[in-house]
């Protein structure tokens, strides 16, 4: 039969702290797939940013949005980074 | 808006460039989303759901078993799978328990504490959509039904995968592959991102070559199925579309080619229903 749709809107939330299961409105990265998600255009890893809760790029300067807990890792959708001072956070080769 | 420059595609029967292909296929799965499961119901008499439980246990996946499914949107490919791998594993561990009648309670506690203490044993499943509206029905209805563990859902493109290469033990595309602007892309991803030895898994419609039921078919499809699309969602066009891409889409031995052509071996396909749908499967060896 046809599954019944709460007509829950999701609210966008970015996630203030980690770690936890994202059930509530606050829907962090599942961790897991950070195992396996690459930026889609150069293959390469990405870093997850807590504070926008964004994955990024650093190589392209690119930064792909999660949206209620869901990745979108689609190149049109990402936004450009602007390049960061080497003094914030560490540079990992 | 036909001027535009680029190569001509078909969408269904219309002639069309690839972005205006593109756009027009988000569109049709944007619209019929909430009533995706609704309909595949109502055109396939409840069919779709036999065929895609004999995927999965052709797939017969075990505990520990990581799965990529593409163009899953709503989920219906990764709650098989995870039903699936749960039961294999209460099996195992049902068996485990027999084995161990002559041991104290602390032992059997101990043993199964060195099992993966999760039921899934493991086994993980990531589902790829290019359509947000898709992916938003399959998380909610992931809830509804207390799928949590083991899940994920990525918004991505099967033509430019966002996963590392040999990634997956398996991969599968099940009624997606169809809308698939370039499809010898989303193969190459395919066979990028699975692991050696890694199994690629298509389950999609295809050609029908007894004429008899080739004729029920096309009246079934031409006369029937865009009615119910209106009755049941108000929206003929989609599927109108759904049906004219069905009738586009690569018979089974040309689609065996390309998979056979993005590196795949052992390639097969099996019919179902006399070819009303075909299971396409092959090896990253």
């Amino acid at each position: 039969g046809a599954a019944m749709l709460r007509g829950g809107t999701a609210v966008l939330r970015r996630a203030a702290s980690g770690g936890g299961h994202g059930q509530g409105s606050a829907q962090p990265l599942e961790p897991s797939l950070l195992r396996f998600l690459v930026c889609p255009l150069s293959k390469r890893p990405l870093r997850y940013e807590e504070a926008t809760n964004e994955l990024i790029n650093e190589e392209l300067g690119i930064a792909y949005p999660i949206i209620d807990g869901i990745p979108n890792m689609i190149p049109e959708a990402a936004r450009t980074t602007q390049k960061k001072p080497p003094a914030e956070g560490s540079k990992e080769p | 808006r036909g001027l535009a420059a680029g190569p001509e595609m078909h969408f269904g029967f219309q002639t069309v460039t690839e972005a205006e292909r593109r756009e027009k296929i988000y569109q049709v799965f944007e619209s019929v989303a909430k009533k995706y499961d609704v309909m595949n119901d109502s055109m396939t008499l409840g069919i779709h759901r036999v065929w895609k439980d004999i995927l999965v246990h052709k797939m017969n996946p075990s505990p520990g078993t990581l799965l990529l499914d593409v163009a899953g949107g709503t989920g219906d490919i990764a709650f098989r799978f995870i039903n699936y791998v749960r039961s294999v594993r209460e099996r195992q561990l049902q068996r485990k328990l027999r084995h161990h009648q002559n041991l104290s309670w602390q032992e059997i506690a101990e043993s199964y504490q060195e099992d993966k203490s999760k039921s899934l044993g493991g086994s993980q499943v990531v589902v790829c959509d290019i359509n947000k509206e898709m992916l938003k029905v399959g998380k909610e209805k992931a809830q509804n039904l207390g799928y949590t563990e083991g899940l994920s859902w990525v918004l991505g493109n099967a033509e430019e995968l966002p996963f590392d290469d040999d990634k997956f033990d398996v991969y599968t595309i099940a009624f997606g592959i169809r809308n698939v602007t370039r499809i010898d892309l989303a193969l190459q991803e395919a066979y990028r991102v699975l692991k050696p030895g890694g199994r690629f898994l298509c389950l999609e419609f295809s050609h029908v070559s007894n004429p008899l039921l080739s004729s029920l078919y096309d009246l079934y499809s031409f006369q029937v199925i865009p009615v119910l699309g209106e009755v049941i969602a108000g929206d003929w066009k989609s599927y109108q579309y759904l049906v004219e891409s069905i009738r586009r889409f690569p018979p089974q031995e040309e689609l065996k080619a390309m998979i056979e052509d993005a590196g795949f071996l052992k390639v097969d396909y099996q019919n179902l229903n006399l070819g009303i749908v075909a299971i396409h499967s092959g090896f990253k060896l």
